[in-house]
């Protein structure tokens, strides 16, 4: 597998990292490109390649943290907690009535 | 959106875009197909180099997505831009026609 002490060489986690940021910029493109396509037909072709873009990224992405080259890092419990109440009091803001939560 | 001119005549009215590709779309176009190219061949190029055969296939995916949409985005270049004008409203001739679609159509709506 990847050697202990890396080289200046690329490797599988280098190359697969330069494609998911190449994925994330092509889905922004994709993205402007759908809003500014004209007729319908064009429209709906630019919309599926922004969704199959995203599943790819997302695959991707799945592939990397399954390898262990994404860390996860939990908020604390405490802080978490202050921001839920914090939120919870705004809303009284809402310009709609909701149902009780 | 419809009006009735003071001259009585009906204005050409177009309820959705034509199946026009503008020149904004093709720009779009051709810059995009550029830049699916290059991702796969990337693609193709990191696959060969890759050891571990999972991140291998990954890549080999995504290269074959990318030649998928670079051929999707080909197809409207194959496009009968002359016969789909012909079916639009043409405002008198003579009178300049503006860019782009809304305006375009607000255009002809108000003229003749």
């Amino acid at each position: 597998m990847l050697p202990k002490v890396k080289g200046p060489e690329m490797n599988d986690r280098d190359r697969v990292n330069d494609v998911l940021a190449t994925e994330k910029y092509l889905i922004t493109v994709a993205n402007i490109a759908a809003w500014e396509s004209s007729h319908s037909e064009l429209h709906q072709d630019a919309v599926s390649i922004c969704q199959e873009l995203q599943e790819c990224h997302r695959d991707l992405f799945n592939l990397m943290f399954k390898k262990g080259w994404y860390k996860l890092e939990a908020e604390e419990q405490q802080k978490l907690d202050q921001a839920y109440k914090q939120f919870s009091n705004y809303s009284t803001q809402f310009p709609y009535t909701t149902q009780a939560h | 959106m419809q009006q009735q001119n003071t001259s009585g005549q009906q204005p050409p009215v177009m309820n959705e875009p034509p199946r026009v590709i503008t020149t904004k779309d093709a720009l779009y176009l051709k810059d995009h197909m550029s830049w699916h190219l290059m991702t796969m061949k990337k693609c193709a190029h990191y696959a060969q180099e890759c050891t571990d055969p999972e991140i291998r296939q990954a890549l080999d995916q995504a290269g074959r997505m990318h030649q998928k949409h670079y051929q999707m985005l080909l197809k409207h270049c194959q496009n009968n831009n002359t016969a789909e004008m012909a079916k639009v409203p043409q405002p008198k001739p003579g009178q300049q026609q503006q860019q782009g679609q809304q305006q375009n159509q607000q255009n002809q709506q108000q003229m003749q």
